[in-house]
């Protein structure tokens, strides 16, 4: 009776505990951070490469890198221009002969994680006396999910003069994140960005 | 099939305990206000708990017991911006309180044999408190077991021979322990089946 009584419990009390996330944007976030001591409202310019990258192979020594799709990838770059466009900067090409106060990189990742849990198939019955137990062996279930993240980054270009290992400095970063759907669609990604610059204020020039 | 089990847990219960005219026995449905820190960090009325109360009667007027229950708060938060020094985090936050108290307690009866007792009661003892603050797919557990302060103030409606209703009020006020830094408190109106 006191396995009832402890079973009827349970089952009541997880019937009625809350829910957390309903739909995939629930897990949406965004992070951004900066270095506080650094002035961005005396820089004009950024430069910025025309491709994504979403993933870097290094075989026998070779590096390639996979580039996301121009569809995909031009709506992702109007996107940030026209929130660089509206702190004030303004974009010149990525070459040799262009001094950009800022560099502007952009990469899209996706993460997938494997868990896997099991469980014992219970049973009560009176055979030679009553009693709970476990059916032998437990059933395993794999499951699996993706993530994608959309990573900006401002870098200061002169800074790498002062560096002791000849780096640029990143002054500001900006991860969005959430639970990939495979819906090719790519407004959470636009909102993320426009959120990035949102709650980044101190990036203006004005 | 809730409904069922709940009838026959409460049933089993109360004839379990409920044999000797010295006890009482309590079990109510119990809602959830959040004050102070708790308050702050999930402002939504909890209508998630379940407390239990047994009685002894040393004498006619005094008892002494213990109370166990559990209250669970949940709020879904909307997408906001948190921001710590130099770092900003935007998102849905969802957050959990859930809260089991297990407390000694010491019950006066202003009529035990009346149709109506009103009575008053302290608790002191622990709870097991957790709290968990879920964004993207990470949850920020904070827990603790604070030493807990319970008055209580309630009505026992003696329906039939040894069944009736309660209704109660309780203020637990939890002292700061573990993760948290300041007190856990909250108050419950419990209504339920008391048995004598």
């Amino acid at each position: 009776m006191k396995h009832f009584l402890k079973a009827s419990l349970v089952l009541l009390l997880a019937g009625c505990y809350p829910q957390g996330p309903e739909y995939v944007e629930d897990t949406d976030v965004v992070y951004t951070t900066h270095d506080e001591k650094y002035t961005f409202s005396d820089k004009d310019t950024y430069a910025r490469p025309d491709k994504i990258v979403m993933d870097v192979k290094i075989d026998n020594g070779d590096t390639t890198y996979e580039y996301m799709p121009d569809k995909f990838a031009d709506q992702i770059f109007d996107k940030i221009d026209d929130n660089m466009t509206a702190l004030g900067y303004d974009r010149i090409p990525l070459n040799g002969d262009t001094d950009p106060d800022l560099l502007l990189t952009p990469a899209a990742l996706s993460s997938t994680t494997y868990f896997y849990s099991y469980w014992y198939d219970w049973w009560y019955g009176c055979y030679y006396g009553c009693g709970w137990g476990w059916y032998y062996p437990p059933y395993y279930t794999i499951s699996s999910y993706t993530t994608g993240s959309m990573i900006i980054t401002l870098t200061d270009p002169h800074s790498a003069e002062n560096s002791p290992i000849n780096r640029s400095q990143t002054v500001w970063v900006s991860a969005g994140n959430g639970l990939v759907n495979y819906a090719y669609d790519i407004s959470r990604v636009l909102k993320s960005i426009d959120q990035a610059f949102k709650q980044s204020p101190y990036l203006t020039t004005k | 099939m809730k409904r069922l089990i709940l009838t026959l847990t409460i049933a089993v219960a109360a004839v379990t305990f409920s044999k000797a005219q010295n006890s009482y026995v309590d079990f109510a449905y119990s809602i959830g206000f959040g004050t102070g820190d708790m308050g702050d960090f999930i402002k939504k009325a909890s209508f998630r708990g379940i407390t239990f109360d047994y009685r002894y009667a040393v004498q006619p007027n005094i008892a002494i017991g213990f109370n166990l229950g559990w209250n669970t708060f949940y709020e879904e938060k909307g997408s906001d911006s948190y921001t710590v020094d130099n770092a900003t985090l935007t998102g849905k936050q969802y957050r959990y309180s859930n809260n089991v108290p297990m407390l000694a307690t010491g019950t006066y009866l202003f009529s035990p044999d009346e149709f109506l007792c009103p009575y008053v009661a302290l608790g002191v003892g622990t709870m097991y408190a957790r709290r968990n603050t879920d964004m993207n797919l990470y949850t920020l557990e904070e827990e603790g077991w604070p030493f807990v302060l319970q008055p209580e103030v309630g009505l026992r409606l003696q329906a039939a021979d040894n069944v009736g209703v309660l209704v109660n009020l309780k203020y637990l006020n939890g002292f700061k322990a573990g993760d948290f830094d300041s007190t856990q408190s909250y108050f419950t109106l419990n209504v339920g089946f008391a048995f004598h």
